[in-house]
């Protein structure tokens, strides 16, 4: 007989259960409840990402956005007449106090400006110089010093008085203003009374040439004249010192900035999530690897010896 | 499909396979009883997509076989110290030629079993693997063997 009618007749054969099986059979069934509702993973699926979808939603938008912080500047001017930066030209012409006709008064103004670069600490100083002569007026003093990334500029300008007003609304353009104070000192009161010291100078002097030519009036004469000198200078100084105005123009970059930090975005406590889940997964790695590794060596230990026993039984 | 449907569709699978694995229509009719028993029990883990009903169910019969095969071993060794096992005269199935009965008992049950499996169930290779717990192609070497074994038995009788 060949396998293939070895096959044929071994597949016509028939066994069928006895009667009495198939009785104690039908009763085991009958004994059977009614089958639960089985948990399937679709059925999951439609439970568990409707409320994952939900949670993370409730996460996302009742999180309570952190204000970004802003650019700090840890050397903010230790006197400034203004606390907060202004607006460009705005400022100036608040703090331009105009001169009254007919008055002699010192104008002494400070300006503090932020740019952003270096580079800008070094264009600002050009462009002030510029400004100031073009107004007439002259640099008394210019400092400039550059670090890496930091720059720091302080100017000393003279300004016509009758021009300091659109000097300071043109330097405060080419920056931030983060400080700045105007001050002023009236010297009419003080030349009237040097003017009137000279009057006074003036008659002793003309009463000591009236007088007869002794050494002494002669010494006396010389002696007021100049006295009298000595005050017009200093009237003269007084004046064009009152002519010029003082613009202190101080040019920098931010000292230390903090860079901005990023808000936590709304995915952030994700990211934090999945971080602490990773770091767990590698101590789990580290620490299970081998006691996994044991495990599955005995599992298929056992699985060996449970194959060789079973090949065993099945060899009767 | 409920364990009803599942036990009335396969019950005659169930016990030729049992019958054809023990070699013993006694034992197969109570280990049927059994096996449809702890299946009723197990029913909960049995899932349709990973197999149909007839390939479980004939894991917990082989299983149940399986124990049946260890405690009997135990109760031969006990018993042959006191008288040797009587010879168990078994018909396998309606239809098959005095020779092919005589050439199945002398099969081993390991070969009985992937015959009934492959043949009498007429189960792929893969499912029959699962049943066995190997590979599909040791299962069809299993089957080549037992099959030409069958065939030098046939021959011999011959």
């Amino acid at each position: 007989m060949s396998q293939r009618d070895l096959v044929a007749e071994l597949r016509a054969a028939h066994v069928g259960a006895p009667p009495e099986v198939r009785e104690r059979v039908r009763l085991i069934a009958a004994a059977a409840p009614a089958p639960p509702r089985r948990i399937t993973w679709r059925r999951a699926l439609v439970v568990v990402v409707p409320v994952a979808a939900a949670v993370a939603a409730t996460i996302v938008f009742t999180r309570p956005a952190k204000n970004q912080q802003v650019v700090r500047e840890l050397n903010a001017p230790a006197t400034i007449d203004r606390a907060a930066p202004q607006t460009h030209g705005a400022a100036a012409k608040a703090f331009a106090v105009p001169s009254p006709t007919g008055r002699v008064q010192d104008y002494d103004a400070t300006l503090s400006l932020r740019v952003e670069r270096a580079k800008n600490v070094s264009d600002g100083v050009k462009s002030a110089l510029r400004i100031t002569t073009s107004l007439g007026g002259y640099s008394a003093s210019v400092h400039a010093e550059t670090d890496g990334p930091r720059a720091v500029a302080d100017l000393k300008l003279k300004i016509p008085r009758n021009h300091v007003q659109q000097a300071m609304a043109r330097l405060s353009q080419l920056g931030t203003i983060t400080g700045e104070s105007v001050s002023t000192v009236d010297k009419t009161a003080a030349l009237n009374a040097t003017d009137r010291r000279i009057a006074r100078l003036q008659k002793q002097l003309a009463k000591l040439r009236a007088n007869s030519e002794s050494p002494e009036n002669a010494r006396q004469i010389l002696a007021l004249e100049k006295q009298i000198v000595r005050l017009q200078r200093s009237e003269a100084a007084t004046r064009l010192n009152a002519h010029y105005a003082t613009v202190d123009l101080h040019l920098e970059t931010p000292l230390a900035t903090v860079a901005p930090k990023h808000g936590h975005g709304p995915l952030h406590g994700l990211g934090v999530a999945f971080r602490w889940i990773g770091i767990g997964a590698v101590y789990a790695l580290a620490l299970g690897g081998p006691v996994a590794l044991l495990i599955v060596l005995l599992l298929l230990g056992v699985r060996v010896v449970r194959r060789r026993r079973e090949n065993a039984l099945l060899e009767i | 499909m409920t364990f009803q449907q599942a036990a009335e569709a396969h019950l005659d699978d169930v016990y030729g396979y049992l019958a054809w694995f023990t070699s013993d229509r006694f034992a197969a009719e109570d280990l049927t009883a059994v096996t449809f028993e702890r299946a009723l029990r197990l029913w909960h883990r049995f899932d349709p997509d990973r197999g149909s009903a007839r390939t479980w169910l004939c894991q917990v019969a082989r299983t149940v076989a399986l124990d049946h095969f260890r405690s009997e071993r135990r109760r031969t060794r006990r018993e042959e110290l006191a008288a040797p096992p009587e010879a168990v005269d078994f018909h396998f199935a309606e239809g098959l030629s005095p020779d092919l009965e005589s050439a199945l008992a002398g099969l081993t049950a390991g070969e009985r079993e992937v015959v009934a499996l492959r043949i009498l169930l007429d189960l792929d290779a893969g499912a029959a693997a699962r049943v066995l717990g190997i590979s599909p192609t040791n299962c069809t070497t299993r089957l080549n063997r037992a099959l030409k074994k069958l065939e030098e038995a046939l021959h011999v009788a011959a």
